[in-house]
């Protein structure tokens, strides 16, 4: 029962203090933890029970929203980006490569000779470094690790594991387009 | 090594004192709990579980249960306003040529992004709804008076700074309306004088452009959370030092356990969550066009809080540096009101201080009504 003018002022409340032995926790003998197993209402375990599921589905619900929203959003593929015009035809020499900085997918494209052009990924296989076109070699070339390439995409040597993804190259009117 | 015999009962040997023998887990909670949930002493000596209990135990004056909310409210909308601001700012680009098309991206293509987006929106109403209450109520009862200054200031503190949270996150979406009502913004803040000129030196200058945006969207994301956590802090720290407010003589005075306080304040708190899910989903806040710096929308008007000042300081027939000076003068005598006022609080004096209080809060709406009227065509 409160009593007026009986309330404890902050420094009364303190205690002595507590301090830990520095003494490993010994694993407690049954009789001990006696007071735990003190008789419970099925009401109130029920009650608890209910009060917890349904904390528990209101965090999934928001860990739901959350994730949902975090979810890093794809960007740039689209199906208007899928052709990408490179330039005109005359504008490539015979032998030489150009880099096409196309969002997460740039790739070289290639000039072997009068009627030939490839297109392929510029992303190395191995930790997606972007490799380098050497035209003395008619290789792709990875600075990172110095995996190699030919220009069909094929593995020449070093750790890359898989050859490099190809794509389709059309002339319109003299222009060059690729088909992601 | 033979260890003497133990027989001091001990918890469960478990995570907690496997933890509790390697840091003070009480420190933590201590310190933790300064900013919402603990407002009497924590014994930092200890061990964590016992002090739980011995502060739920606490006997604490029944009526001191329902005005105590506003204070934890201000902290849980603060958390969620902290999660939800951070959510936002995983997408938003603080330019004046990206700031509109990311705020768009995340209201319209991602998922759940609106929600989060109105969840921000009316949580930052909500938050300002109570912080303001929690403002009148300080002044109602008193709260002011000694050893409650820094309690003041501190509250006083989190209500400039919640205002300037709108101010600063209303911008940052760089729509139209909101873009020119932070224009009649800072007109009004710039008639100040002393602190109008100070205030665009920090802000970046009179004309709202970029290094404006990129410094309210600094202010927003980092200076004011820090200011307002470090008057939560204040707040619960001085709570903590003084106690309650004193309680009625009497035997009859019907007392409670800080354990029931907060399984009310829990109900309430839920209450709070589900009307502001509700709010959000129901009635949005719109979001429309892009701010044009060329094009001036129709019927603009100042934030609201900031309708008051604007009326006083077009409606009255002075030079707007004495309005402005006065209305200075009125934010610091509100500040420090418990250094000037100093009259003993009795029964009489105290409906005294009501009703002058009531009087200003009158005064004031009615600016702010006159100041909304003002440009009415």
């Amino acid at each position: 029962v409160y009593v007026a003018g009986s309330h404890p002022s902050p420094a009364a409340n303190y205690r002595q203090p507590f301090r830990f032995d520095f003494v490993e926790a010994r694993v407690p003998d049954p009789e001990s933890r006696g007071d735990a197993a003190a008789p419970v209402g099925d009401r109130r375990q029920f009650l608890t029970w209910l009060s917890r599921a349904f904390l528990g589905l209101w965090a999934v619900g928001a860990a739901a929203v959350v994730s949902a929203y975090v979810k890093p959003p794809r960007r740039g593929e689209g199906a208007a980006e899928r052709t990408v015009r490179v330039g005109l035809l005359e504008d490539l020499p015979i032998g030489e490569g150009r880099l096409v900085r196309h969002g997460v997918t740039p790739f070289h494209v290639i000039r072997l000779d009068a009627t030939r052009i490839v297109a392929v990924s510029a992303v190395c296989t191995h930790v997606r470094c972007i490799l380098g076109f050497d035209r003395e070699r008619r290789a792709l070339i990875c600075p990172c690790h110095d995996g190699r390439f030919d220009v069909n995409g094929n593995v020449v040597s070093g750790p890359p594991p898989r050859a490099l993804p190809t794509y389709t190259v059309s002339v319109r009117a003299g222009e060059v387009f690729v088909h992601l | 090594v033979s260890l003497p015999p133990d027989s001091s009962p001990r918890p469960r040997a478990g995570l907690v004192e496997w933890l509790e023998r390697r840091v003070n887990l009480t420190e933590i909670f201590s310190f933790l709990t300064h900013f919402g949930v603990v407002y009497t002493p924590v014994d930092t000596r200890q061990p964590l579980r016992e002090e739980i209990r011995s502060i739920a135990e606490q006997r604490i004056p029944a009526f001191a249960v329902g005005p105590r909310i506003l204070g934890l409210l201000a902290a849980i909308l603060f958390g969620l306003q902290a999660v939800t601001g951070m959510l936002l700012a995983y997408y938003y680009r603080p330019t004046p040529e990206t700031a509109f098309e990311s705020t768009r991206t995340i209201v319209r293509d991602l998922p759940a992004g609106w929600f989060i987006h109105q969840m921000h929106a009316w949580g930052a109403l909500l938050l300002i709804a109570v912080v303001v209450l929690r403002l009148l109520r300080f002044y109602w009862d008193g709260l002011y008076r000694p050893p409650r200054e820094i309690l003041w200031i501190s509250v006083v503190g989190m209500a400039w700074v919640v205002l300037q949270f709108d101010f600063t996150g209303h911008l940052l979406g760089w729509e139209a309306r909101s873009y020119w009502s932070t224009m009649r913004g800072m007109e009004v803040i710039f008639a100040l004088p002393i602190v109008g000129p100070i205030l665009a030196y920090l802000l970046g200058g009179r004309i709202v452009n970029e290094d404006v945006l990129i410094r309210f969207y600094i202010l927003h994301l980092l200076v004011l959370p820090l200011f307002y956590a470090a008057f939560l802090y204040l707040s619960f720290a001085t709570l903590r030092r003084v106690g309650f407010s004193p309680m009625p003589e009497g035997p009859g005075t019907r007392t409670t356990t800080f354990r029931a306080h907060l399984y009310t304040m829990m109900i309430i708190s839920v209450i709070a969550f589900g009307l502001l899910v509700t709010l959000a989903t129901l009635v949005p806040f719109h979001f429309h066009a892009k701010a044009d710096p060329y094009s001036t929308p129709e019927a603009v008007r100042a934030p609201w809080y900031m309708l008051a000042p604007y009326g006083l300081l077009q409606g009255l027939p002075l030079p707007s540096w004495m309005t402005g000076l006065a209305l200075v003068l009125i934010a610091f005598a509100v500040l420090l009101m418990p250094f000037w006022l100093r009259e003993e609080r009795n029964a009489v004096t105290g409906r005294r201080l009501r009703a002058a209080g009531i009087a200003a809060l009158v005064v004031w709406i009615g600016l702010g009504v006159f100041g909304a009227l003002l440009d009415r065509k």
